[in-house]
């Protein structure tokens, strides 16, 4: 732990990208969606009607912008970081340990974050105007407990996602990431073409759960990879 | 005297290029070592694995007595910035000054502020935007104001300003005084950190062509000048390591020491005896094999 | 910084020894540290510490412990007469081959040292 402490501090050195840049795109996606609702009114939509809640609901900005940018946090956060720790004495295994962490950190920040601002958003009846920004079905439609595993699990799984990436990158260069992307191609046209006769059983009997596995599965192997990909790399 | 650095038989390979070739040094403990040669020849793969950022493909190394590479008590006592060194994204000064005390356990702030101060690097500008000179003062903060016991400075003069090279010398010297470690140093600036060097390590084609105290160095060659002829009698089948011609008139460098023989019979036959500078010596261990003389004799002929 | 051809330790063993013949450090009056003179004349100090050990065990200077280094009493005296005695050899002597070799005679050689202003 005390190995790791220093990693997991060079991560959050920069803390305008860990806490204030998801903040911006928050923003951001929060005041589009007044934008949207608005016009939405100019058109003749009532406010509070079922046809408004429906449509603002479903309403998937949030799950269109964060994830861009938390898989850019996740490859930076090793493949310009990991040299410049090694620098500062870091081993590879206390690197990959406090990148996890740090992970974890922005992860839990970002659900803490999103919690507090639906449950603003449920205690002053959708901001005092019937605007839906957080309470929106990918965010579990006003669920807490649904909301709180969605943000973590999503946030974790693209950190751990760019940071495998960007250690392929650190390992084998501008190729790693290729390989990357095209053996993950190839596993889930493969896992596909073995799913896809079973489909319509698969699709009646989906539970929501099978997505938090699926994103602790993806995380886990992200984490394992990572460390596998970095115990061996040289900076060069 | 305690050896710092102790590293037997290394060779790294980078698939078919061999860029450390058999590499066998021992560096004393609070000892300034110059560590030179032409580009190429291996001194950053060098530094790489002592810092234990990178691996020997065969042979072993010893930093304070452990092997560097992912033992984390022996890399905190370790500081090596690269001459390319890369930051993370968005990176500025104070990004810096603020994570290296946390990896550092000497860490000393006042350094780090004077050195800041007297190479005047720019706080505000992003470090992707700095000039070579400031990068490379980046680099000397990290290494100095970690007053690490074993530091490795790598180029630190690329781009400096002769001001800041000076202040460089300054504080680089007082530091070692007030806390002494052992400093290896890359550098093409021969001359200039000639005096401060208490050991020279050349390197060419990745192998150790010299590993002396400076002085042991310089005197492990001569240099010799005077008509074509003579200069060849008093080598008397000495190697030459360099060899420029002009005229009737050569100036070699050879291997040897300058004894009293050979003192004698270049003033017998006027030939000037001189002693060879670092810079002479790296020189001419960097230069390809010269033909004998006689054959270019022959030739102009 | 010392610009000489010799080793660096013994320059600054010269230098030293030179600023004691011309009264810049008295005898038994304490001297710059080694790492003042490493840092002055830019050298290791390991290099600086080589230079004054030597003057040490020539007996020019004197430790004393948890001070610092002096001058020996009777330093500038014992330099002085070695200087004395390399001068004959370093300067008289290649001053009579020189003249010997352009046919000068000892009285001729005399006379032009006893001139007031040789030119």
């Amino acid at each position: 732990m005390t190995a790791i402490m220093p990693t997991t501090r060079l991560h959050l050195n920069k803390r305008e990208i860990t806490f204030l840049v998801p903040l911006y795109i928050t923003g951001t996606v929060a005041l589009i969606s007044v934008l949207i609702s608005l016009l939405f009114l100019r058109s003749g939509g009532v406010p509070g009607s079922a046809d408004w809640i429906a449509g603002s609901q479903l309403n998937p900005g949030m799950a269109y912008a964060l994830p861009g940018f938390l898989v850019y946090l996740g490859v930076q956060s090793v493949a310009t970081t990991f040299p410049f720790a090694l620098t500062l004495g870091s081993t590879r295994r206390s690197f990959v340990g406090g990148t996890l962490l740090w992970a974890v950190i922005a992860s839990a920040y970002l659900t803490a974050i999103m919690t507090v601002l639906t449950l603003i958003e449920l205690a002053t009846d959708h901001w005092f105007s019937n605007f839906y920004i957080f309470d929106i079905a990918v965010l579990g439609a006003g669920d807490l407990t649904r909301l709180i595993p969605i943000v973590f699990l999503s946030t974790l799984s693209m950190l751990t996602i760019g940071g495998v990436f960007g250690a392929s990158w650190i390992r084998f260069g501008g190729r790693g990431p290729q390989f990357i992307g095209v053996g993950l191609a190839i596993v889930i046209i493969v896992a596909l073409i073995v799913i896809l006769p079973a489909a319509p059983t698969i699709i009646a009997a989906f539970q929501v759960w099978w997505l938090a596995v699926l994103a602790a599965v993806v995380i886990l192997l992200s984490s394992i990879g990572m460390w596998l990909i970095l115990r061996t790399a040289i900076v060069r | 005297m305690t050896t710092a650095i102790d590293i037997r038989g290394v060779s790294r390979r980078f698939g078919r290029v061999t860029a450390l070739d058999d590499v066998s040094i021992a560096m004393p403990e609070h000892s300034l070592v110059g560590l030179l040669g032409r580009n190429g020849a291996g001194k950053t793969t060098l530094m790489s694995i002592i810092a234990g950022q990178d691996r020997a493909s065969e042979g072993r190394i010893a930093v304070l007595g452990h092997t560097p590479f992912e033992h984390g008590p022996t890399l905190r006592q370790i500081i090596y910035v690269r001459d390319n060194q890369r930051y993370p994204d968005d990176y500025r000064l104070h990004h810096v000054l603020r994570i290296a005390p946390a990896f550092a356990p000497n860490w000393d702030a006042d350094v780090a502020d004077e050195l800041v101060d007297g190479l005047r690097i720019p706080a505000k500008t992003p470090l992707k935007k700095l000039s070579r000179g400031q990068l490379s003062s980046v680099a000397i903060v990290l290494g100095l104001a970690s007053r690490a016991p074993v530091t490795l400075l790598d180029e630190p003069y690329l781009g400096l300003d002769v001001t800041a090279r000076s202040l460089f010398h300054t504080i680089l010297l007082r530091e070692i005084a007030a806390q002494p470690r052992t400093i290896v140093l890359s550098t093409h600036l021969i001359e200039e950190s000639a005096s401060l060097l208490d050991r020279v390590v050349i390197l060419d084609h990745g192998k150790v062509v010299v590993d002396d105290e400076t002085e042991a160095a310089r005197d492990s060659v001569v240099l010799l000048s005077g008509n074509t002829d003579a200069v060849d009698r008093v080598l008397s089948g000495r190697p030459v390591l360099e060899s420029h011609t002009m005229g009737a008139m050569t100036s070699v460098t050879a291997a040897g020491a300058a004894d009293d023989s050979l003192r004698a019979l270049a003033d017998e036959l006027g030939v000037q005896v001189a002693r060879a500078t670092l810079q002479d010596l790296v020189s001419a261990h960097g230069a390809e094999t010269p033909e004998p003389l006689e054959l270019k004799k022959a030739i102009r002929v | 910084m010392l610009s000489g051809e010799g080793p660096i330790f013994l320059q600054l063993a010269q230098r030293v020894a030179e600023d004691i013949i011309n009264g810049t450090y008295a005898e038994d009056a304490g001297i710059p540290s080694t790492h003042d003179f490493a840092i002055f004349y830019r050298m290791s100090p390991i290099t600086s510490a080589k230079g004054i050990t030597m003057l040490v065990d020539q007996g020019v200077l004197y430790k004393k412990r948890g001070i610092g280094m002096f001058v020996a009493p009777g330093a500038r005296e014992h330099l002085l007469a070695e200087r004395r005695a390399a001068f004959r050899q370093q300067h008289v002597a290649p001053l009579l081959h020189e003249a010997e070799l352009l046919g000068i005679d000892r009285d001729e050689l005399a006379d032009m040292i006893k001139e007031k202003d040789p030119s």
